[in-house]
């Protein structure tokens, strides 16, 4: 596959004049406090922008961004921390609505998800005890899902749930959140943004691609690979900005009467945080790469990256909390806010311990995971 | 073993026992609950939990018998300290009770003894640490906060002028003890003078600083033109560092952090059993090298402890045990975020509060995410990792 290094380039330049002119520290704080959860008016500046249309085809009016290009505007969401739900509805929600949805339901929704006015959330995790599986008997959904991104302010949630009528095949279904048949407990992530578990009872569904012989599972499995991969760009943003904040912090805070960055100790320790930055920058061109490769590679590939990243982000935030001393553990300063966002960047879409086992070629259970 | 370490030893074994039967039969249940669940306990709530150890003799164990304590060998020190921890209750307030007790009936005057110590003992009065200051964290001695001497008719001041910072729980406090320079002439550490702040006096100005688990631990405090009278100040101008370095000197038991790590590792493999979003297999082997590293620590640091009594330590013990203790303690909330799994990131400080449940997870999820979030600075404060490393490279290894 070869990809768009240009578009990638300029997106990326593009995301972060925006994040620079409306998405400073400040501003987020002000996102951060607001009880939605996100920025109304970024979102709407996002579809402005594009990126809400960059998986579309382009007779959607989209940009039919390949996986560096989605990486590049992800990359940015990390390293600036933007609380919208791009990965949830952009990215992973738009790519099943592609996958699964029928004509009828493409020309019905893709113009909504590109203007904005339709934000998605992939509804597919389940409690792991297996006590209540989402089923749909008669065009009615029950059972439960849990820690859905996004999932307190998603105007549809893209359900995942076994066809009672079909023999037990996995389908996704379009829900309206506010319907009846469906309770919904908000909450907040540890990074800020939002999300909530669901039951459903009885709640009516719109399946995708009625009628459409079913290929769900496979769907949910690529789009699961697509948003291990923009995470894992996600991570490499944040890597970025701590090592940079890190080795900045090093040069201007003064301690026994020189900079701290110069003792060789600290030095050490700095050069070891930018070799987990390039180490990081490296899988996530690679896991990019794989999603064009054959199945078993593909999985190799990517599972490995995610499950390196998840080790070497977590280091690395350690580390540039250490380094900030008191300060680092502020919630005032940005060091620990891209903390807490990797937190939750390690456990979404499979944490570290599921793509290792994936990476070594385990069979995985799917227990709690998503 | 010597005749005193071994009386020692079993005199530390009779008081974790009575500790034991404190915990079943006098700590009171909502206390337990709370503390349990790692939630956040207000100052009622401190105020309480020490007053109940006082009530035991044991808030104060640690101090001469003329002071009211029980001249407790390092050993008992420890093994409080240890096995509160290890049951999970309440962090024990070191303010009053082990900072600046012991410097004021070391140092002090007797009318600040008379003063002070009853009602540091019983917390009726709530001490805060005025140390670092922003330009001033590991290089201590750089600090810039002023008193200055006045003479007036009525008798002599200071005007105190400068800002603290990490100041913990200063907005409960009435009383500060605070480092400040006493002369602008005399090279850093010949500068600096040990004085006590009335919290309330004019001039007096507390700001928090929220951490990233979403509470108000630490704070700013600034001092303008903050007038103290002269009998606040403990012994004499200038020897504040010797007193600031026989305050550290109290920190050497460290057992607290042992237990904290014993709990959190009990803890740990309690969620392995119920709640796991990591295979069993991987787990237990991460669980294993936990508990190996447990072992190290806690045969060290009851060996350190023995050391001390028989005066044959290398002096730089407490590094060790709080550079190992530490890390240990993160690496062990590390392991149980990832084996929480989703319940390990949903996370509002309202959910850490006594009657709150989290969305996801066992009840304690979001007191486990709280305490991992705050504990990153575990190897931060009271000596960061890399100053603890500085003393042992410098004090016993003489690089």
């Amino acid at each position: 596959m070869s990809l768009d290094f240009d578009t990638a380039g300029m997106l990326g330049d593009s995301a972060r004049r925006y994040a620079d002119d409306h998405y400073s520290l400040a501003q987020r704080h002000a996102v951060l406090a607001d009880p939605a959860g996100y920025s109304a008016g970024a979102w709407r500046a996002y579809a402005e922008l594009g990126w809400l249309a960059l998986r579309l085809p382009e007779e959607h009016g989209g940009m039919d961004a390949d996986p560096l290009v989605v990486g590049a505007l992800m990359e940015v969401v990390g390293s600036r921390l933007l609380m919208e739900p791009v990965l949830a509805s952009a990215i992973v929600g738009t790519e099943l609505l592609l996958q699964q949805a029928s004509a009828a339901q493409h020309d019905e929704y893709l113009p909504r998800l590109a203007d904005g006015s339709l934000k998605l959330a992939f509804a597919d995790a389940e409690p792991g005890d297996g006590a209540s599986p989402c089923t749909v008997r008669e065009g009615r959904l029950t059972g439960t899902k849990i820690a859905v991104l996004h999932g307190d302010l998603a105007d549809r949630l893209v359900v995942s749930a076994v066809d009672g009528g079909r023999g037990g095949e996995t389908r996704l279904y379009l829900v309206a959140p506010a319907s009846s048949g469906v309770a919904a407990t908000r909450f907040r992530l540890v990074d800020g943004r939002g999300a909530a578990n669901f039951r459903f009872a009885a709640a009516s569904v719109e399946p995708l691609g009625a009628g459409r012989a079913g290929s769900a599972a496979a769907t949910i499995a690529d789009v699961r690979d697509r948003a291990t991969v923009a995470s894992c760009a996600e991570a490499r943003g944040i890597v970025r900005m701590l090592v940079a904040a890190s080795c900045d912090y090093l040069k201007i805070r003064k301690q026994f009467g020189r900079a701290i960055g110069t003792n060789q100790a600290l030095q050490h320790r700095a050069v070891e945080m930018f070799l987990l930055q390039e180490e990081i920058a490296a899988l996530t061109l690679a896991a990019q790469r794989a999603l064009a490769l054959p199945p078993r590679e593909r999985a190799r590939v990517i599972s490995g990256a995610k499950a390196y990243i998840c080790g070497a982000a977590r280091t690395v935030a350690n580390e540039a909390v250490q380094m900030h001393g008191g300060v680092g553990v502020t919630d005032e300063l940005d060091v620990s806010h891209y903390f807490r966002r990797l937190m939750v960047n390690a456990a979404l879409f499979g944490n570290r311990d599921e793509h290792f086992a994936r990476f070594l070629g385990e069979a995985t259970a799917r227990g709690e995971t998503a | 073993m010597n005749e005193q370490t071994s009386e020692a030893r079993e005199r530390a074994q009779a008081l974790r026992s009575a500790i034991r039967r404190f915990y079943d039969e006098v700590f009171p249940s909502d206390l337990k609950l709370k503390s349990k669940h790692h939630q956040v306990l207000d100052k009622a709530d401190y105020v309480q939990w020490m007053r109940l150890l006082n009530d035991q003799g044991w808030a104060i164990g640690h101090w001469p018998r003329e002071y009211g304590g029980q001249a407790w060998s390092l050993l008992e020190r420890f093994a409080f300290e240890d096995q509160f921890a290890r049951l999970g209750c309440p962090w024990i307030i070191p303010f009053g009770v082990k900072y600046v007790g012991p410097v004021i009936y070391s140092f002090g005057s007797s009318a600040q003894k008379a003063r002070f110590l009853p009602r540091i003992a019983t917390t009726e009065d709530f001490w805060a640490q005025g140390y670092s200051e922003p330009g001033a964290g590991s290089d201590l001695a750089a600090l810039r906060t002023e008193a200055i001497r006045v003479h007036t008719s009525e008798g002599d001041h200071y005007v105190v002028n400068g800002q603290k910072v990490w100041t913990t729980y200063a907005q409960w406090a009435d009383w500060m003890f605070c480092l400040v320079k006493t002369t602008r002439d005399a090279q850093a550490q010949k500068a600096i003078s040990f004085l006590l702040v009335d919290m309330k006096s004019p001039g007096v100005t507390v700001k928090p600083i929220p951490t990233m688990d979403g509470y108000r631990h630490v704070n700013e405090v600034w001092l303008d033109n903050v007038r103290v009278p002269v009998e606040n100040l403990v012994g004499a101008e200038g020897e504040g560092w010797t007193y600031a370095k026989f305050l550290l000197k109290n920190e050497r038991t460290a057992g607290a952090i042992v237990g904290m790590a014993w709990h959190a590792l009990d803890r740990l493999k309690g969620l392995a059993r119920e709640h796991s979003a990591v295979s069993p297999g991987r787990l237990q082997a991460r669980i294993g090298e936990l508990e190996l590293r447990f072992l190290a620590l806690e045969e060290t640091a009851y060996q350190a402890v023995e050391a001390m009594m028989r005066g044959t330590d290398h002096g730089a013990e407490a590094s060790l045990i709080k550079l190992r203790g530490t890390e240990l303690y993160q690496d062990i909330a590390e392991a149980a975020i990832d084996t929480l799994g989703f319940a390990g990131i949903a996370y509002d400080p309202a959910d850490v509060h006594a009657g709150a449940h989290p969305p996801l997870g066992p009840a304690d999820a979001g007191g486990i995410i709280k305490d991992h979030l705050y504990n990153r600075a575990a190897t931060i404060f009271g000596g960061a990792s890399e100053i603890q490393r500085n003393i042992v490279a410098k004090g016993v290894l003489g690089l």
